[in-house]
């Protein structure tokens, strides 16, 4: 019995070190590079696993996909040189101080340019890094002071909730005469944030807020307890401040069976899918900013992204209309300044007067804005497109523009 | 308020059948199986899989998603729990092996099914409206089939064979095998009754709020709040610690709104002196 | 004689390890050029200390899932202090663990009354009221954080510098390393002090039986409380740490999956060895790293390695070297 014991013991260590072993040869097979362009990397810092994977993963996906196809048509010409695009990833599992090692692995690997990170506490603990080792990073993450000046490493990836929000609400007020709003939101610093200045810019625009300090645990999934006191306000509009995709369609779903009558509407970029499979019809008139991607506005370069995108990976995600945008910013950045493939400076001062024409989207310009709301152009010029979800689809609502 | 109640009692039903299982493997191995919610998690998948990919019944899909976690718990008490146990100098130990299964059921759902959320069509349309209160009907039918599902369990393990043997190795793991209980066959039964209870709520409930490959750590630590609220390892204690938690939330959402986020401050602060004052929760027994 | 003679060998090989980290690791990364490693180390130098806190639980036969809750605790009386009241860092360090042993008394008093997996989760949910708290009071800045938290201050006496202003030097980030691994040595030393005193022994008596030791007139309540602060102690220091390097905290910053975290550090390295959480978060924290090549299959592998860990090895991994030495 007892070398029995032994025995297995043994094997199972043996077994142990195999695994380990072929790991390392695995990993040291994969780094083999194609020989004759050379290799511009480009790195990833965000969350691909846990319960806010879907965040992380939309940008992985987007980056992986557009750069195998940028390389499968010969790479891309930046100055004189060809170059082979390789995304470099980290998953921080959503955790600050994972974060901060990611992008010093990002600073090692000599990359200059990264994506990421998905949340507001990543996003400001990696920044001392960013500014000591020359990384420019787009975060999808809406705290003004990591774009306000003296900051000056970081570029919003999408459209901030208080430039996306003021429009809607107005839009709703003129046109389908909604009053009483009420906000809900996630116990977390993003949303919370979110839910702030959802809240002040519906005051500004003299509507009268009915609820604003409701919230729930993100890992809820029983929606009905915190929505019922709100429903019995009756408020014409619903602002889900910051919601996660995951519960977006259970939110709709437990407010509607309660017979909630009114306007939702949410700030954040959501999945068709997930809505369709959620909530079925009962998600039907529900009120996003689409990911900066609708059928009307899509260029045929979008439509083969998103074919590509289903072919190498299953199944699309929708947010991924809108995460598209940062590699290609980054890619046509340094065409136009190729200086900047290793000084950052260089693709500040290119940021100034940047522009070219919109791959993915029809007639819209691919520049750098952000002036008005944080005093430099530190944000990337995206579709702002607000959607309705009708019957398994985003159909446009409108589109604006931030500046 | 009836309104309120109703919420509450609904959430308590579906949040007593998750502790169940939680607690009867507790109750059996001493183990705080951190992998709980992943198993409810992983029932959700297969109940989504076969009803709402390949339309099969969603009676059908339920008993699949049953045995499949009935036959993962299994050969997670054998190959892995029960090993650890006789080796391990410390019990404990158990505790980062159930931890680091967790991570591994998440990995490979993670992988199966992807990061997003799934839901399946509804099992029954149509809302009941009252004045006073106003409830969907598949969460009636949800909750209805909670209920059967804990008397039934209940019954089981008070007048079956099974059952019997199951509350004795409970009680003294000694004295049980002294008096012929078959304990390793028996702690196998039981694991693998526990995962497969996770399994069946998962399913059940997929039809109420789908699933997601993230969300069972979190599933997890509720059901630790609902087993330690009525006591650790003792069946009747599980299914009250999950209408009371049911119950707290669904009043403290609806009264304490006021005050912005404090509602589960609350829940947890008057937890703590609770069990301060009960450290064994409601009805739980003084071990472990 | 012979024991003298292995207690010269301990602080030599002691000594030696210290001076290895503080000499021929900054040399080998600038060989190198792997300066990122100088923050990766830094963590793991302060997330060993974190979980040392917890191993001293474990200690008193107690299973710690609320470290989180003190680091994040730490962090925040540090930021706050720094930003708010203009103290200087080297101050809040200190300060912010003995605010964390202060608090962790008057929570510990009620809870440690509670034992096995009643404590462990208690102290779960401690983490977890640890981030409400820090949402919902003023003083936290609640969802926003802490942010741009200035870089610590030079300590100068009479005109001499003792340490530099991290914000003149040249590498901070190396700074930071050389505070984290002093810090670290410090925590070991001390809890290699206290498993070796007459309280360690009698700590571990209470792991054993509390009724005995109560039974022989041990105080099992003051010690219990004095242990907890000391472990809550380790966690303020971390977080303060940690609060510094990223300039900034947020009420996400420390959750449940660090106080697991830590929980695991402490299990893989051996509860039954003072060094086991320090080995405990070094692989941890490394093999998560090297298995970042694998990509999506990350955590598979590493899930299923842990659990290989733990068939071969369920003693935590030094009892590989140390086999039998002081089993508990």
């Amino acid at each position: 019995m007892g070398s029995e014991m032994i025995n297995r013991r043994s094997t199972l260590k043996s077994l142990a070190l195999g695994a380990v072993s072929l790991l390392a040869i695995a990993a040291s097979g994969m780094s083999s590079a194609q020989a004759e362009n050379k290799e511009l990397k480009i790195g990833f810092v965000g969350v691909t696993s846990g319960p806010a994977a879907a965040w992380g993963t939309s940008n992985v996906r987007s980056m992986q996909t557009r750069a195998d196809w940028l390389n499968e048509m010969g790479g891309v010409k930046i100055g004189d040189d060809t170059y082979n695009i390789e995304i470099v990833t980290f998953d921080d599992q959503k955790d600050p101080k994972r974060a901060i090692a990611g992008m010093e692995k990002m600073a090692q690997e000599g990359i200059h340019y990264v994506v990421g990170p998905n949340v507001d506490d990543g996003a400001a603990a990696v920044r001392p890094v960013a500014e000591s080792k020359g990384i420019i990073y787009f975060p999808y993450a809406f705290p003004k002071a990591l774009y306000t000046p003296p900051a000056s490493n970081a570029v919003l990836g999408m459209v901030a909730n208080y430039q996306s929000g003021p429009a809607i609400y107005k839009y709703l007020k003129e046109n389908k005469g909604v009053k009483k709003v009420a906000f809900i939101a996630a116990n977390e610093s993003d949303p919370l944030s979110q839910r702030d200045s959802g809240v002040a810019a519906a005051k500004e625009l003299g509507l009268e807020v009915v609820a604003e300090k409701d919230t729930y645990q993100n890992d809820t999934r029983d929606f009905t307890p915190v929505l019922t006191p709100i429903v019995q306000l009756k408020p014409d509009l619903l602002v889900l401040s910051g919601v996660a995709p995951a519960n977006a369609p259970l939110l709709i779903r437990a407010a509607r069976e309660l017979g909630y009558e009114g306007l939702i509407s949410a700030e954040t970029a959501q999945d068709a899918t997930v809505l369709q499979e959620g909530a079925g019809e009962l998600a039907n008139g529900f009120i996003s900013v689409g990911g900066a991607s609708t059928p009307e506005i899509r260029t045929p370069v979008m439509e083969e992204f998103i074919k590509r995108y289903t072919d190498k990976f299953g199944e699309y995600n929708d947010e991924s209309n809108t995460k598209v945008y940062a590699l290609e910013y980054i890619i046509e950045t340094l065409k136009a300044n190729p200086k900047a493939i290793d000084d950052v400076e260089e693709f500040k001062k290119t940021a100034e007067t940047f522009s070219a024409p919109n791959p993915f989207a029809k007639d819209k310009t691919l520049k750098y804005v952000g002036t008005s709301s944080f005093g430099q152009k530190r944000q990337l010029s995206v579709p702002m497109v607000v959607t309705e979800f009708k019957d398994g689809e985003f159909k446009t609502l409108f589109v604006g523009e931030v500046d | 308020m009836e309104q309120v109640i109703a919420n509450g009692l609904y959430l308590g039903a579906q949040y007593a059948l998750i502790a169940l299982g939680l607690t009867l493997i507790f109750a059996l191995m001493n183990v705080l199986n951190f992998a709980h919610g992943q198993m409810y998690v992983l029932g959700g998948f297969v109940t989504y899989t076969i009803y709402g990919q390949l339309k099969l019944p969603f009676v059908l899909a339920l008993i699949c998603s049953g045995v499949t976690l009935a036959i993962v718990g299994a050969l997670m008490e054998k190959f892995l729990f029960r090993t650890v146990i006789r080796r391990s100098k410390r019990e404990e130990s158990t505790m980062l092996l159930a931890a680091a299964t967790a991570f591994f059921l998440d990995a490979i759902m993670l992988l199966l099914f992807g990061e997003k959320q799934r839901g399946v069509p509804k099992i029954i349309s149509g809302v009941f409206v009252s004045d006073r209160v106003i409830l969907p009907y598949d969460r009636i039918v949800v909750g209805v089939v909670a209920i059967l599902m804990i008397a039934a369990f209940m019954l089981f393990m008070q007048y079956s064979k099974p059952g019997r043997a199951m509350r004795a190795l409970a009680q003294d793991r000694v004295a049980a095998q002294l008096m012929g209980v078959k304990v390793e066959r028996y702690s196998m039964i039981g694991f693998a009754l526990g995962a497969m209870l996770a399994g069946v709520v998962g399913g059940l409930l997929v039809s109420i709020t789908g699933v997601n490959s993230g969300i069972g750590g979190p599933i997890s630590i509720k059901a630790f709040l609902m087993v330690m609220i009525g006591g650790a390892g003792v069946v009747g204690g599980a299914i009250a610690g999950g209408f009371i938690l049911g119950m707290m939330e669904s009043v403290g959402l609806a009264t304490l709104r006021e005050y912005g986020d404090i509602t589960y401050l609350v829940i947890f602060a008057l937890l703590m002196i609770f069990l301060s004052i009960r450290p064994h929760g409601l009805m739980g027994k003084p071990w472990g | 004689m012979r024991k003298s003679r292995t207690a010269t060998l301990r602080i030599v090989s002691a000594i030696l390890f210290l001076l290895a980290l503080l000499v021929a690791v900054p040399l080998l990364i600038s060989a190198t050029g792997r300066s990122d490693l100088y923050y990766t180390l830094t963590s793991v130098a302060l997330l060993s200390i974190i979980s040392a806190g917890v191993w001293i639980t474990f200690y008193i036969g107690r299973i710690n899932i609320g470290q989180g809750a003190y680091a994040l605790m730490g962090g925040y009386v540090s930021a706050i202090l720094v930003m708010n009241y203009g103290v200087s860092f080297w101050l809040t360090l200190p300060l912010a663990g003995l605010f964390c042993a202060a608090a962790s008394v008057l929570i510990g008093l009620p809870i440690l009354r509670l034992r096995g997996v009643y404590f462990a989760m208690v102290t779960l949910v401690l983490t977890e009221v640890a981030r409400l708290l820090a949402l919902a009071l003023p003083i936290t800045n609640g969802a926003s954080g802490i942010v741009s938290i200035p870089l610590p201050t030079g300590i100068s006496l009479f005109g001499l510098t003792l340490v530099p202003g991290f914000a003149t030097v040249a590498n901070p980030r190396l700074a930071f390393y050389i505070v984290a691994v002093l810090l670290m040595a410090l925590c070991f030393l001390g809890l290699y002090r206290l498993a070796h005193s007459r309280i360690g022994q009698l700590c571990q008596s209470l792991q054993q039986n509390e009724e005995l030791a109560s039974s022989i007139g041990v105080n099992i309540a003051y010690l219990r409380v004095i242990a907890y602060a000391l472990s809550s102690f380790l966690g303020g220091v971390g977080g303060a740490m940690f609060a510094s390097i990223s300039q900034s905290i947020y009420p996400s910053s420390f959750t449940v999956a660090d106080s697991v975290n830590f929980m695991l550090n402490c299990f893989l390295g051996g509860l039954g060895y003072v060094l086991g959480p320090m080995l405990g978060t070094f692989v941890l924290y490394f093999g998560w790293d090297l298995l970042f090549q694998t990509g999506e299959f990350q955590l598979l592998i590493f899930s299923t390695l842990l659990i290989v860990l733990m068939l071969v090895l369920p003693n935590g991994l030094l009892s590989l070297a140390l086999p039998r030495k002081r089993s508990l």
